[in-house]
């Protein structure tokens, strides 16, 4: 069974179904880019699949184990396999960043002091954040605040770890060094990850497989080469970033927009 | 119902209390906001000790002043005055920090690593406040009853010594439990809204503001209803 399976997803906001039937199967040690537009439900899918955020139907089963249906105690251990990166980190603002490293550690293992702080070197080493341990989150940049959370998300050596819009409001160059740090977690440790993002250039760059969302359903799964070569206009004109795309103009997607805005679908 | 279960049952199924925490915010919380605290009752007591020392003046009982301050402080003004001052100061900061921890997605951030919110950040400023508020309601009461002092010793020239025992002949010790009691209710009240407007903020910083008013505001209407009960308690059973 693949380590993560989504299986007919249906979330409703406001009479309005945000994921509409999403299936999705993540293999083990695998790059899952899942890309689309603003509003498309990528975010939202991605909050059910940490548990943050309850469907209205589906099922979601990570390592074999179905989330949806478990008590907060029990999704709980499930939790302790997967990190989680933020879109802006969320360090813990009043920790330093070696604080904020040993936190999952302090709470969830038994592992003397001095081990723990060897524990969160090596992590703060493995993201290139040697010397800035004592560092207040408000001291260093964006790109700095990602790198040291994506340290705490490894910090309990995650089988899985997602990665909500990675590269969003950082610079094309520490944009790659994230890309950099996400494929080394994967090819060389092994860890799976899901990656969310609307960012062509590094989900490319990532990707062993993506998915592309659009008003709520997958229109188009498979690698990178296949998604650049879909004869889906929509991702077709998503992955090229163009305002007049092979079958949409930009005309017809400005009214779609806009009828999808006035009508709430 | 999950802070409850915090203090009271998770400590013996192993999953210890965090002291440190609890030391911050008691420091943060409460040896903080004594100055204010102080100031507030200081004059407040100067203030009330002028208008009934010019009233009893009508009838020639200016010395009861003390008595009044005392039992005024110790049964409802020390505790009242008290949280108020710490419901603007403490319950304002305890909204705007958890409710910017929300909104900045570091809540989600503790969840998902497995962390509870509610032990990690309302269990700890619950515990202090439920300490500190009753503490700084003692000085509340006796900065409160030197203020009385300063108008007895220097505009009615009551001796030291007369004018404390004037004081403490119209004290009885419940008058201050009762007091303390109070403020163990009101330091629940500003701990809960506190923290219960900060997990639920939404909207970004705007939501953030908009919640740490509505903090304050039902934090001192809660006081004063809870307040107005205990009275009526204490005066009719």
């Amino acid at each position: 069974m693949s380590i993560i399976e989504v299986k007919n997803l249906v979330k409703i906001y406001d009479n309005r179904r945000v994921l509409d039937g999403i299936n999705l199967k993540i293999e083990k040690g695998e790059t899952m880019v899942i890309m689309g537009g603003s509003g498309c439900g990528k975010s939202t899918l991605l909050k059910i699949l940490i548990g943050q955020l309850k469907p209205d139907d589906g099922q979601v089963y990570i390592d074999e184990d179905e989330i949806i249906h478990m008590t907060d105690r029990e999704l709980d251990v499930v939790r302790r396999k997967f990190g989680m990166l933020y879109q802006g980190g969320a360090l813990l603002n009043s920790l330093t960043l070696a604080e904020n490293v040993a936190l999952p550690l302090k709470e969830h293992t038994k592992l003397d002091k001095r081990i723990i702080d060897i524990i969160v070197k090596m992590k703060l080493a493995q993201v290139g954040l040697v010397g800035f341990e004592d560092k207040m989150p408000a001291e260093i940049s964006g790109g700095m605040k990602k790198r040291a959370a994506l340290a705490r998300a490894i910090a309990l050596d995650p089988h899985i770890v997602f990665y909500d819009e990675p590269g969003a409001g950082l610079d094309p160059i520490v944009a790659a060094v994230i890309d950099k740090l996400i494929m080394d977690l994967s090819k060389k440790l092994g860890m799976t990850s899901v990656v969310v993002t609307h960012e062509m250039q590094s989900a490319f760059r990532i990707a062993d497989k993506m998915a592309v969302l659009f008003k709520g359903r997958v229109i188009e799964l498979g690698t990178p080469d296949q998604i650049k070569n879909s004869n889906n206009p929509y991702v077709q004109q998503f992955v090229t970033g163009s305002l007049e795309a092979a079958s949409i103009s930009a005309k017809d997607s400005t009214e779609e927009y806009i009828k999808s805005l006035v009508e709430g679908t | 119902m999950q802070t409850l279960y915090w203090i009271f049952i998770a400590p013996f199924k192993g999953q210890m209390l965090k002291p440190g925490a609890v030391f911050a915010q008691m420091n943060l919380i409460g040896v903080g906001s004594v100055p204010i605290v102080a100031l507030v009752n200081f004059f407040f007591g100067i203030t009330l000790a002028m208008l009934t020392s010019y009233q009893l003046k009508q009838v020639g009982t200016q010395e009861l002043m003390a008595g009044l301050v005392g039992v005024s402080f110790t049964r409802e003004l020390g505790p009242f005055l008290a949280a108020v001052v710490v419901a603007s100061r403490v319950g304002s900061a305890i909204t705007a920090e958890i409710g910017t921890m929300t909104v900045s997605e570091e809540v989600d951030a503790l969840e998902t690593m497995a962390l509870k919110p509610i032990r990690f950040l309302v269990v700890p400023r619950l515990l202090a406040l439920v300490i500190m508020l009753p503490c700084l309601t003692i000085v509340a009461n006796c900065v409160g009853m030197l203020g009385g002092y300063v108008i007895g010793r220097f505009n009615l020239h009551l001796n030291s010594a007369y004018y404390l025992k004037l004081t403490f002949d119209y004290l009885v010790l419940k008058d201050i439990g009762t007091g303390l009691l109070k403020s163990f209710a009101f330091a629940i009240v500003i701990a809960m809204i506190g923290c219960y407007q900060g997990l639920t903020v939404s909207g970004g910083s705007a939501g953030v503001g908009i919640s740490t008013t509505k903090s304050v505001v039902q934090s001192i209407m809660f006081i004063i209803i809870i307040d107005c009960l205990f009275n009526a308690w204490f005066y009719f059973v």
